[in-house]
């Protein structure tokens, strides 16, 4: 393979693994809240484009508006999932709140299917795909697009959670809960706004994803990938999530160049066994001490 | 004789007579309840008394259902039984090769670690195409009992029903004894246990490892019940559907395994008529039962 | 005692709903057809496209007019979510509960040879699965459906090597049945006119990015490239070839893919496209049996557009209905094989004369399309694989 080639496969990789990053994202933010992983990340993310692309056609919105449309549906899907099923769980076991996720997965899905057919749909794509040469390299503007977007999402993220009073609140639920709440700090709003935001980033990822995988009730599966980069990384930590994500994207690109098709497909879940094995906490994540 | 003693006979009796009252069908249906109901125990071991959830039993399912298979193929000259044990044993093998590092972090973390585990199990069936069959499926031969072939409903039936009520009472037998009590003092709390001298690596280790072997047993038996293996059998929502049988029967309970596996099977199956429906009807019953009724079927009932 | 009442529970669960008696399928007034299929799962849309808004469709026309005989047809559907074991099953409740006559129409390879050794052994008919992959031949009680892959690959390389003299090929495959089912077919015909595959990348079920494999197989420069993937990763491929702006290749389709869905998700990539369509155009074909499908979608079904998934299931039920026609006053499982390996010439209106033989494959045949302005041209007359 020629440099150029391997350059274009590896930006190609990077750009699924940012969005693998913000689903990572996602499912970290709640997870930091909530102590629970949601299962229904993938398809509040699908609900979310759906929207969008359903708004879009039956308005003839431009394509920014249905973003927005998109982030306005993710948000208010977050906070009424959170709202009206999480916080009656939120007293039992960590697995109560996952089995209602698990629930609202199967439901959003059937409802996605019923209303908009389990289908696929092109989504149209904020980037052109024909390519741009840089010398011999060509690059496709859409990879460095989704690149691009995914990587300022992230900075605004950590932004939020470095310089605000919420992302503070957000951090120090995240770290002690009953240390935060006698702090004075409302740990129910941060429940509530870790959803939506969580839900917000997803959406984000949803609409940058699906002109890839095309929308459908099934696109929600993407978050496996997600989920996959999160325990690489170390879950819970949001660095681990976004180193997760972009070495997941390469290296599910770089094996097909290099390896012989019948191993190719292993090194994704290679990875992820030796993590487990080697180090269960993840590449960034801390082993967390547990108190009587 | 009082009642206590004469109910596991009763019921004995009542799962010998069974393929002879009901219609061919629901003697199938009994079998798959039966695999179901001995990987509730194996995961209702593991979560009602140690309090670790898994998410990926489906994964050991697979693994003893392969196991067994490939067993079958390459070694027709083992009797069945032996088949069993092995693909139990096999898979108790890889549950504690993945499942030790894993048990030194907090609960929640296993639960992610086994939620990725069953994935990882399902690319290794795709992957490992020369041995599994990949993705085109592994049909499973009868399988043998000396010189008897287990080739028809009934005698697959009998077949799971002796090894589940054998592993019902092993189960039975195991929360009485030292180990048993000693799980139980994990879940309460499992500082205050190690502080009493339990050695909690150990027992949760073997927690982990004796919930992997029911779940490869009944893997074994799943793949002579069903008589046909493929990857997209074992999906995480089939985990999810174990969790959600302990969930419902209850917790901590051996006939709360048994009951929520019976109830998650056949509920299931029922919905199957329901075709786009069933996942709808299917989690607005899961997010229910999480909600208005935690301590499942059992709990219900001891109140009354 | 809770244990024992949890018993009774159990117990009583179980008995639910035991079977009235029932005849095999047939009575004065009634046939009764079913299948398992994906309602839900990464195959909902086809399932749900080939038996409800397909099988039933014709089954609505043939019931308003009177019925086959005078017997109307019924149907049967439990979902799968594509899991062989829920498809085992299913497929078990249909012939010991639901006493079906026939299993019509059920979906995907793993799910339909599954459940190939009990009905053969309860002799209970097959008729037209949805898959191609060969492992429905030489059984008594299966009829196959869709044109089988080793033919499809037979009727492309006969066409593409043969007629048109191309000489160096490549492809990018679904690694499963179906992509290797083609890449054996390919390997093994283009054997015959000395050729080899050039290069062969397989592609992961559920993959989101083929950059690597399309790279690799521009780097082996074939004349024709084939897809042998599912609508999403075909779209994704096609895509792909226009990000690294890759010209000088005929991107070919395999008939399972070359179908209005995935050229929509392409868009304006699948330009030039070709392939091997199984199918006439559901959306424009002036053939009167499409005209009467179309006819009969708008009448029961209007709001759901006509597409190829819910063709191939209406076209199973047609020839269902003519395998009991023949049969006659008298259908039992026996005589509507014997009908059905006697049908010779059948007009349907929508694929050439049909005969079945006691091969029991219905359909052997397609026709070579290119993509022009968004839709399927055809190129040639209907190919023949025998």
């Amino acid at each position: 393979m020629t440099w150029a080639t391997v350059i274009h496969v590896v930006v190609s990789g990077l750009a699924t693994g940012a969005i693998y990053a913000l689903m990572a994202l996602a499912l970290v933010i709640v997870y930091n809240a909530t102590r629970t992983l949601n299962f229904a990340q993938g398809e509040m993310l699908m609900i979310s484009t759906f929207v969008a692309w359903a708004a879009q056609r039956a308005l003839g919105l431009p394509l920014v508006m249905a973003l927005v449309v998109a982030v306005v549906a993710g948000a208010a899907l977050g906070w009424v999932v959170e709202r009206l099923v999480i916080r009656r769980a939120i007293g039992g076991t960590h697995w109560d709140v996952l089995l209602i996720t698990v629930g609202l997965s199967l439901i959003l899905r059937a409802v996605a299917g019923l209303v908009w057919t389990h289908d696929e749909f092109p989504f149209p794509s904020f980037f052109p795909s024909a390519p741009v040469s840089l010398g011999a390299v060509r690059l496709a503007p859409v990879s460095l697009g989704v690149l691009g977007a995914s990587l300022a999402l992230m900075a605004a993220l950590w932004a939020l959670f470095r310089f605000t009073r919420l992302g503070r609140a957000m951090r120090a639920v995240a770290q002690n809960q009953r240390a935060a709440r006698l702090m004075g700090i409302s740990v129910e709003r941060v429940y509530s706004t870790s959803w939506m935001l969580a839900a917000v980033v997803g959406a984000i990822a949803g609409v940058l994803v699906a002109p890839v995988v095309f929308l459908s009730s099934k696109m929600g599966l993407v978050v496996i990938n997600g989920f996959t980069a999160a325990v690489i990384g170390g879950f819970g930590s949001m660095p681990g999530a976004v180193l997760g994500g972009l070495l997941l994207g390469v290296l599910e690109n770089l094996a097909p160049l290099y390896l012989p098709s019948g191993i190719r497909y292993s090194v994704p879940f290679v990875v992820l066994i030796a993590i487990l094995v080697v180090r269960p906490a993840g590449l960034v994540g801390r082993v967390e001490r547990r108190k009587v | 004789m009082n009642v206590r003693r004469a109910w596991p006979l009763l019921v004995v009796a009542a799962l010998a007579v069974w393929p002879l009252i009901a219609p061919r069908y629901f003697v199938f249906l009994a079998s798959v309840v039966l695999v179901n109901v001995v990987v509730a125990i194996g995961l209702n071991l593991l979560t009602g008394y140690t309090n670790q959830m898994s998410f990926g039993h489906a994964g050991f399912l697979a693994i003893g259902a392969y196991a067994a298979a490939l067993l079958t193929i390459h070694a027709p000259a083992i009797p069945v039984v032996f088949t069993l044990l092995l693909a139990g044993a096999i898979t108790a093998a890889v549950g504690l090769a993945f499942g030790v590092p894993c048990l030194r972090l907090g609960g929640l973390y296993l639960s992610m670690a086994t939620l990725a585990f069953g994935f990882v199990i399902t690319e290794a069936i795709l992957n490992l195409d020369t041995l599994t069959k990949g993705a085109d499926g592994l049909r499973v031969p009868v399988a043998r009992l000396g010189p008897l072939p287990l080739g028809t409903d009934a005698a697959r039936y009998y077949l799971t029903a002796a090894v589940a009520v054998l592993m019902v009472a092993a189960a039975v037998n195991l929360v009485r004894t030292r180990p048993g009590r000693a799980f139980l003092a994990l879940r309460e709390s499992e500082i205050a246990a190690q502080a009493s001298g339990v050695p909690v690596a150990a027992y949760k280790a073997a927690a982990f490892g004796i919930s992997a072997f029911y779940t490869g047993v009944a893997g074994g038996l799943f793949a002579f019940v069903v008589g046909f293996l493929s990857p997209d059998a074992f999906d995480v929502f089939l985990s999810v559907d174990f969790v959600v049988m302990i969930i419902v029967g209850g917790l901590g309970s051996v006939p709360g395994s048994i009951v929520g596996a019976a109830v998650v099977t056949v509920l299931y199956d029922w919905l199957a008529a329901f075709q786009n429906y069933r996942p709808l009807i299917f989690g607005a019953i899961l997010i229910g039962c999480t909600l208005f009724m935690p301590g499942g079927i059992v709990r219900v009932l001891a109140r009354r | 005692m809770r244990f024992v009442a949890s018993l009774v529970i159990s117990v009583l669960t179980l008995a639910v709903g035991l079977p009235a008696a029932a005849q095999q399928g047939v009575t004065d007034s009634e046939i009764v057809l079913g299948c398992s299929n994906s309602f839900s799962g990464p195959l909902a849309y086809t399932g749900e496209q080939a038996t409800k808004f397909g099988v039933d469709l014709y089954f609505k026309v043939v019931n308003d007019a009177g019925g086959i005989n005078g017997r109307k047809v019924r149907t049967v559907y439990y979902d799968d979510g594509f899991k062989p074991q829920e498809a085992v099953a299913n497929t078990k409740k249909l012939v010991e509960q639901d006493r079906v006559f026939a299993v019509i129409a059920p979906q995907g390879t793993a799910p339909v040879s599954a459940t190939l050794d009990y009905l053969e052994e309860n002799k209970v008919p097959l008729l037209f699965p949805f898959q191609g992959s060969p492992i429905t031949r030489g059984r008594k009680y299966v009829f196959s459906g869709m044109t089988l892959y080793d033919r499809q690959s037979k009727m492309m390389i006969d066409y593409l090597a043969g007629q048109r003299k191309l000489k160096t090929f490549a492809t990018i495959y679904q690694d499963d049945d179906y992509g290797k089912a083609f890449l054996t077919g390919f390997e093994k015909d283009l054997g015959r006119y000395n050729l080899k595959l050039v290069a062969a990348e397989p592609v992961k079920r559920g993959v989101t990015d083929v950059s690597a494999q399309i790279a690799k197989l521009r780097a082996a420069s074939p004349q024709v490239t084939f897809l042998v993937l599912t609508p999403g990763p075909g779209a994704q491929a096609l895509k792909e070839q226009q990000k690294i702006g890759w010209t000088d290749t005929i991107m070919v389709s395999s008939g399972p893919l070359t179908d209005e869905k995935y050229l929509g998700l392409a868009g304006e990539a699948a330009g030039g496209v070709e392939g091997l369509s199984l199918w006439p155009d559901p959306l424009t074909s002036d053939l009167p049996g499409m005209k009467a499908y179309r006819d009969a979608m708008v009448k029961y079904f209007g709001k759901n557009e006509p597409n190829r998934y819910s063709l191939s299931g209406y076209f199973a039920a047609m020839l269902f209905t003519e395998g009991a026609k023949r049969a006659g006053k008298n259908l039992t499982r026996e005589s509507l094989i014997t009908a059905l390996e006697g049908v010779k010439g059948f007009e349907s209106g929508i694929l050439p004369p049909l005969s079945i033989g006691p091969d029991h494959e219905t359909q052997k045949q397609g026709f070579w399309v290119r993509v022009e302005k968004g839709r399927f041209k055809q190129l040639t007359d209907w190919l023949k694989s025998e």
